[in-house]
């Protein structure tokens, strides 16, 4: 029976053979390249042992321009704020690419032999789209995410051999918790071992190395061969959904314009459903033959793909505010038009035999617009009611129909009058006697008049006069008993217009309001509510009991 | 002769231009309730869904009341509603204490042109998967509501038929209804208050509305 020793428990470590990879590293750390350095892979058995005996690299090169590449990475490191310029160079050559570090970028750039060709056309062409950008990157190459990222780290003159292993730090992957402490332990070891470069740290016995230093120990010697300590992941591919024309002549109606649209949204609605995207907003910029640019947003309130929705809610959205020039000009024509959708996941909708049919969202939004066009925007929505004492107060919510299954609980009665209420009270003339309303004449069509046969109050309400700009209360008295006549006067000569006057001076009264309120019944069969601002005097019809 | 024509009508599905008022119930999911228990039993349930109803009244007759209990009733049931306002004179608060859920609640207020409104009007029926939808023409004259088209109504009924949505006209005077709608009829009658004539303490109680149905199915 034999003992197992401790290198019989631990775990086994692949790929740690000396002898087997040794001798490529030495050729991989001996490319004196800064920039580009290759090396073919040997998974794919293209590499005949004639680049390894040291053939020039051109005939591998020569040899494999033609073929597929395999397990083939570029590296793209730049400052550490020049993450979405890479990303945007990355993707522009492969849909594999991955965010690795800040202002670094991998990119799997396997498959662009039959595209572009040998690996060091791929560098060139790589090299080209970041100089022709504004950005500063270095570019390399090699078979492996980490020799990508070691040449990347390479200094201009130095040989990769006698490269510090410090420059591992860069390229460990380590728990966020780990102390300062840990993450230094294994390089200080090393350094009193004399291992100071990379070459010696790959030199090292795998199975010692890792009796005294751990798997980390494994792991950063893995890097200095130039391992992947992990797959490739590529980040999720963000494509962008934008499209754009440029007009032959320029556009100045809506009617051409909707054409233009469906050219623009119908691929643009392709590339949304093959994506499994709905647009959450539009972007439309329009720029007008002054050079100017018109730009505007459409949120919409759920992922919508349908071309025809969508132009038909450009169109509205240029109905009710059509492009005019800064300079305030009339003339506005179009010469380019550019549509960009933010992409969202696509509503997935789930009928139910429970809930009743609403309105879908699609239907919702082309109906609000068309309603905003016909009567202005702020006068379509769903009512809320605020929180305050103030007569006739609310607000207006944008309106969203959602399904909600059957209610069975009855509808919760606060109690309350039904009241058609006037939205600016319009002045009225009031004959008071004995301290209560007698006669009520409009001062305008449609307001009820007659004489008061049934009446209820005074009831004094005051509020928001804490407000900035409102005017202080206590300015009039309240009729007392046995007055005569008329609290507000009788119009005079040319005074036809107090009505109007009245109204815009108590709607310009914003905040604060203090008033004497009676609930009345007319001779004619009309109850309504009137009040007396108490801060002029003069009586405002307020709304019909109905 | 007659009967026999209109059965088949009836069977083929083609007798809403019949001008007989034949018993012909409707089915219970046909019938959208004004939560009017009075009334609902009159109707048989309710307002018929597809059919442009109307309620008729002068001011202070109750008519704002019935609409509110309608719309109450209608968003209780769980659907969304539109209310197209001509005259800006939809209150808010009292429809909340009527029970009416305003978050489903469409409101076109302030269109200041019944023209336009009706445009408005249309374009929500239009839209489809309204359980009701009130075009409110109360404080408008009478004399402009007859200016309307006269093919309004007509278009209006047809936008309408075979849909769940009950579209309801409130106006002073009998405007329009679809053959299957309704006419509701409201007199103006004296308004309940509490406390003495004299008494400080006295309270307006509210207007009783007392629906007639003016044309029954």
């Amino acid at each position: 029976m034999s003992i197992p020793s401790y290198d019989d428990l631990t775990p086994p470590i692949p790929d740690v053979l000396a002898s087997d990879t040794v001798p490529q590293l030495a050729q991989f750390l001996g490319e004196p390249s800064p920039v580009s350095s290759f090396q073919l892979p040997r998974a794919t058995g293209c590499v005949s042992s004639r680049s390894v005996a040291g053939n020039s690299p051109g005939d591998a090169q020569l040899e494999t321009a033609n073929r597929p590449l395999a397990n083939v990475y570029a590296c793209l490191r730049g400052a550490a704020d020049a993450d979405t310029p890479l990303m945007a160079i990355a993707r522009d050559f492969s849909p594999r690419v991955m965010r690795v570090a800040a202002g670094e970028v991998l990119v799997d750039v396997s498959g662009l032999g039959r595209l572009i060709g040998a690996p060091d056309d791929i560098v060139r062409e790589l090299r080209r789209a970041v100089a022709e950008a504004p950005v500063d990157a270095v570019v390399t190459i090699a078979t492996t995410q980490t020799a990508a990222r070691v040449l990347a780290r390479v200094p201009g003159s130095t040989a990769i051999a006698r490269l510090p292993v410090t420059v591992l730090r860069d390229l460990e992957t380590l728990p966020p918790a780990a102390s300062v402490r840990d993450r230094e332990r294994p390089y200080e070891t090393l350094e009193r071992w004399g291992i100071a470069t990379l070459a010696d740290l790959a030199a090292l016995p795998a199975g010692d190395l890792s009796a005294r230093l751990g798997r980390r120990g494994v792991a950063l010697q893995q890097l200095a061969r130039g391992c992947d300590p992990g797959p490739f992941v590529p980040d999720p591919d963000v494509p962008r959904f934008i499209e754009r024309l440029e007009l032959e002549w320029p556009i100045a109606a809506l009617e051409p314009l909707s054409f233009v649209f469906a050219r623009l949204l119908d691929p643009l609605s392709i590339a949304l459903e093959r994506a499994d995207r709905g647009a959450a907003a539009i972007r439309l910029d329009l720029r007008l033959t002054d050079r100017s640019v018109d730009r505007r947003v459409l949120q919409l309130p759920a992922p919508m793909r349908d071309p025809r929705v969508l132009r038909t809610l450009l169109l509205l959205e240029l109905e009710s505010r059509p492009p005019s020039p800064p300079d305030g000009g009339h003339e506005a024509s179009i010469d380019i038009v550019t549509i960009e959708i933010d992409p969202a996941p696509s509503r997935i909708t789930q009928f139910s035999l429970l809930e009743r049919a609403v309105p879908s969202p699609e239907t919702v939004s082309t109906l609000i617009a068309r309603l905003s066009a016909l009567v202005g925007e702020s006068h379509v929505g769903s009512p809320r009611v605020v929180d305050t004492h103030q007569p006739g107060a609310f607000a207006m919510d944008p309106f969203t129909a959602r399904p909600t299954r059957d209610s069975t609980i009855e509808p919760e009665r606060v109690g309350g009058h039904a009241v058609r209420r006037q939205r600016i009270p319009p002045a009225v003339r009031v004959n008071v006697s004995a301290g209560r309303p007698v006669y009520l004449a409009p001062s305008r069509r449609g307001i009820p008049s007659g004489a008061v046969v049934q009446a209820a109050g005074p009831w004094r309400s005051s509020g928001g006069w804490w407000n900035a700009g409102s005017t202080p209360a206590s300015v009039t008295p309240m009729p007392r008993s046995g007055d005569s006549g008329l609290v507000t006067p009788m119009p005079r000569s040319g005074d036809l217009r107090q009505g109007s006057s009245c109204a815009e001076h108590w709607s310009k009264r914003e905040g604060g309001w203090d008033r004497i309120e009676w609930d009345v019944a007319l001779a004619p069969g009309e109850v309504c509510r009137i009040f007396q601002d108490r801060a002029t005097g003069r009586w405002f019809f307020e709304g019909l009991y109905d | 002769m007659r009967a026999a024509l209109e059965s088949l009508l009836r069977e083929r599905k083609l007798d809403v231009t019949l001008t007989s008022a034949a018993p012909c119930p409707a089915p219970a999911d046909r019938l959208a309730a004004t939560g009017n228990p009075d009334l609902d039993g009159a109707l048989g349930g309710g307002l018929r869904r597809g059919h442009l109803s109307e309620i008729a009244g002068r001011a202070s007759s109750g008519r704002t009341t019935l609409l509110l209990t309608t719309l109450a009733a209608a968003t209780a049931r769980g659907e969304v509603v539109a209310i197209v306002d001509v005259c800006d004179t939809f209150d808010p608060a009292s429809a909340q204490a009527h029970g009416v859920d305003l978050t489903r609640v469409l409101w076109v207020r302030d269109t200041g042109d019944p023209l336009r409104a009706l445009k408005a009007f249309s374009l929500v029926l239009q839209a489809g998967n309204f359980g009701l939808v009130v075009f409110d023409l109360a404080d408008v004259a009478p004399v402009v509501v007859r200016r309307f088209p006269f093919t309004t109504w007509l278009r209006v009924s047809r936008a309408i038929e075979g849909s769940d949505t009950v579209a309801l006209v409130v106006a002073q005077e009998r405007t329009a209804r679809s053959p299957l709608g309704v006419t509701i009829s409201l007199e103006q009658g004296p308004a309940r208050w509490m406390g003495g004539a004299a008494s400080r303490a006295r309270l307006f109680a509210g207007v009783h509305p007392a629906p007639r149905i003016v044309q029954a199915r």
